[in-house]
């Protein structure tokens, strides 16, 4: 539990150097000028949206196979913080749109995808609500995150086919190559990280505040 | 040889637990009577040894020559007469029947079908043409009986199979129990009557809580 | 093993035929609330010109709306009936899963053939690529078969139902949706039909087959 006690001061110190990064190091991008540092906020949290989907499937598979209520909690935990970050995610994407773009919304292949992820959140959510009894309700929804899991291979390789992209693409290009300045990529990593530890400890304390409601 | 095994078994709904540390060896070739009063757990007994639920806490295995058996070969190998069983309102009594023993790989031939019939007392020749909508509640559980006769199982789970037959029903229902359990099948018969309690081998009493 | 599977499969399918024969209302629910979805469409139109990919559009809604109409019904009415218990006594789950696509698939290539013509005729579509609109529609119709009939199973038991169905279908059924409307589109006249679309629906609803298949054992035999 020495971890638990860490791991939100870390993420306060790690928050603190990113905020001061993101607006007093990093320079003004070509093009995007200051509104550049909208995605080092944006950009992680589309990342703990995904993360958050894919853990929420996992624990749900393990639920399937072992049965235990503990899985069946991490993942509907999980898939709750994944609702808030792709909310937040689709929103500073939306303002980062129209500052750059000049819209809020234009069906750009990436913004299909958090919606469509947004759409698997909503609905996963919807049936966790719906379902009354707790071993049901712990294996459909396992079952449902699984099945909804399926449509990631489309959201990746059919969706930027459909769509024509506005979207920048300095970090995940096809090259394979990072042509990033690195500060700036720095700065990103540290955005990542800290968001990946946020998640973490969330899920942890949602689960962890579970427990003591179970034994009281 | 199949047995039955409830290792420290406790169930609870919503946090109300139904009965506590149930311990219990059902073999093959004897009848277990299930008892207690209204709400004491007695369908859930049965479902849990069906495993069609989990226990909160325990262990429910079904084990054959020191195998255990998986979910879904244990589905196979079971038959129920349960309240809660249904047939397709839509469908006539034959078309019910030779539905669910196809999908067990029986085939449901007219001679057999017949016998079955006369053997559940249902006599009346309109009973095979009827759908089962309209059949009485003492028909549709002569029926279930029907069902539990034809389907071969090594299991028998009864959950008030006596319900809404007249005298002669539960007689006939004592007497195809014996004859399982002579022929070597597993018998769970959850009752309240004493005369069927009587004619059980075994008895596993739920108190209640 | 092999044998048995197909006829489990076709008892269930001839069973679900059977009921459904016999119960008529259900069949004019869906093919009413077809026609109404296809007439609303069509009055609000009013004959006026409309570009293809706004067709293609229009046709798709109709038809993914008529199905959820219909296919939600292949667990609920078990569920109503009753009769879901008996089925999970005497049915193997692969039986079960299979042989209810297959009356579902058989119930919707009826219904997308019953509105297909009609929204042709009624909007006064002229067809370029029959064959194209053809292969859309019937991968479409399997498309929402896979994942209608497991999706139809994690909802029986659900408190709410209204709506629940639709909810979750929509996300599943998204990469059979946005490329069937471009196939349609480019069936319509509109811009070139991309083949390989055909081929990535294709797929996509071989692997939905795959997973409904995969995790119903877990829905059917689990506790």
């Amino acid at each position: 539990m020495i971890q638990a006690r860490i791991l939100p001061w870390l993420i306060g110190v790690l928050t603190a150097v990113l905020i001061y990064l993101v607006f007093f190091v990093v320079p003004p991008a070509q093009g995007l000028g200051d509104y550049v540092r909208i995605a080092f906020f944006h950009i992680p949290m589309a990342w703990v949206s995904v993360l958050a989907f894919l853990m929420s499937a996992w624990w749900g598979a393990r639920y399937l196979r072992r049965q235990e209520m503990e899985a069946d909690r991490l993942s509907a935990a999980s898939a709750k913080l994944g609702l808030v970050f792709v909310v937040l995610a689709t929103l500073s994407g939306a303002i980062f749109s129209k500052l750059t773009w000049g819209a809020y919304w234009n069906w750009d292949p990436r913004q299909t995808t958090i919606f469509v992820l947004l759409l698997i959140y909503g609905a996963y959510l919807t049936l966790r609500a719906a379902m009354p009894e707790p071993r049901r309700r712990a294996r459909v929804t396992a079952v449902y995150a699984l099945f909804s899991f399926l449509t990631v291979p489309f959201l990746v390789f059919i969706i930027p086919r459909l769509y024509f992209s506005l979207h920048p693409s300095p970090v995940i290009n096809g090259s394979g190559s990072l042509d990033m300045d690195p500060v700036m990529l720095g700065t990103l990593l540290a955005g990542l990280i800290d968001a990946t530890l946020l998640y973490v400890w969330l899920v942890w304390r949602s689960v962890g505040r579970g427990d003591k409601e179970a034994l009281s | 040889m199949i047995t039955i095994k409830f290792e420290a078994v406790t169930q609870s709904f919503y946090g109300r637990t139904i009965f506590q540390d149930i311990n219990a060896k059902l073999r093959s070739g004897t009848i277990t009577a299930v008892t207690g009063q209204n709400g004491s757990g007695k369908s859930t007994l049965l479902k849990l040894a069906a495993h069609f639920m989990l226990p909160a806490a325990g262990r429910v295995s079904v084990v054959e020559d020191a195998r255990e058996l998986r979910r879904e070969e244990l589905r196979n190998r079971l038959a129920m007469v349960t309240p809660e069983l249904r047939f397709y309102p839509r469908l006539t009594a034959r078309e019910n029947l030779a539905f669910l023993l196809g999908l067990r790989g029986i085939e449901l031939t007219e001679t057999k079908f017949q016998a079955l019939l006369a053997r559940v007392g249902l006599r009346d020749q309109a009973v095979a043409t009827t759908v089962t909508g309209e059949f009485s509640t003492g028909m549709r559980q002569r029926l279930k009986l029907a069902a539990l006769l034809a389907a071969e199982a090594d299991i028998w789970l009864l959950d008030e199979p006596g319900a809404n037959l007249d005298a002669a029903g539960r007689e006939l229902v004592l007497r195809e129990a014996r004859q399982a359990a002579d022929e070597g099948r597993l018998v769970l018969w959850a009752t309240n009557d004493e005369r069927e309690e009587a004619a059980a081998d075994a008895a596993i009493h739920l108190a209640g809580h | 093993m092999q044998q048995s599977i197909w006829r489990g499969i076709k008892l269930v399918f001839c069973k679900e035929l059977t009921i459904g024969m016999r119960f008529k209302a259900a069949w004019a629910a869906m093919f009413m609330f077809a026609l109404t979805t296809l007439a609303c469409v069509s009055m609000a139109m009013q004959g006026g010109a409309v570009e293809p990919r706004l067709l293609a559009a229009l046709l798709w809604v109709s038809l993914f709306f008529a199905a959820m109409a219909g296919a939600d019904r292949v667990f609920a009415d078990e569920d109503t009936a009753g009769t879901l218990l008996t089925l999970h006594i005497f049915g193997p789950a692969q039986a079960v899963l299979l042989g209810k696509m297959l009356y579902t698939l058989f119930l919707l290539v009826l219904l997308a053939l019953f509105i297909t013509p009609l929204f042709l005729v009624l909007m006064d579509v002229a067809v370029a690529a029959p064959l194209v609109l053809l292969g859309t529609v019937l991968l479409g119709c399997f498309g929402i078969a896979a994942a209608g009939t497991l999706i139809a199973a994690l909802t029986t038991g659900a408190s709410v139902h209204s709506g629940l169905f639709s909810i979750l279908m929509l996300p599943i059924i998204l990469p059979v949706f946005l490329p069937a409307i471009s196939l349609t589109a480019g069936a319509f006249g509109g811009g070139a039909v991309t083949v390989s679309y055909l081929g990535g629906m294709a797929l996509y609803d071989f692997i939905l087959l795959v997973g409904a298949s995969i995790l119903f054992d877990y829905l059917w035999y689990e506790d």
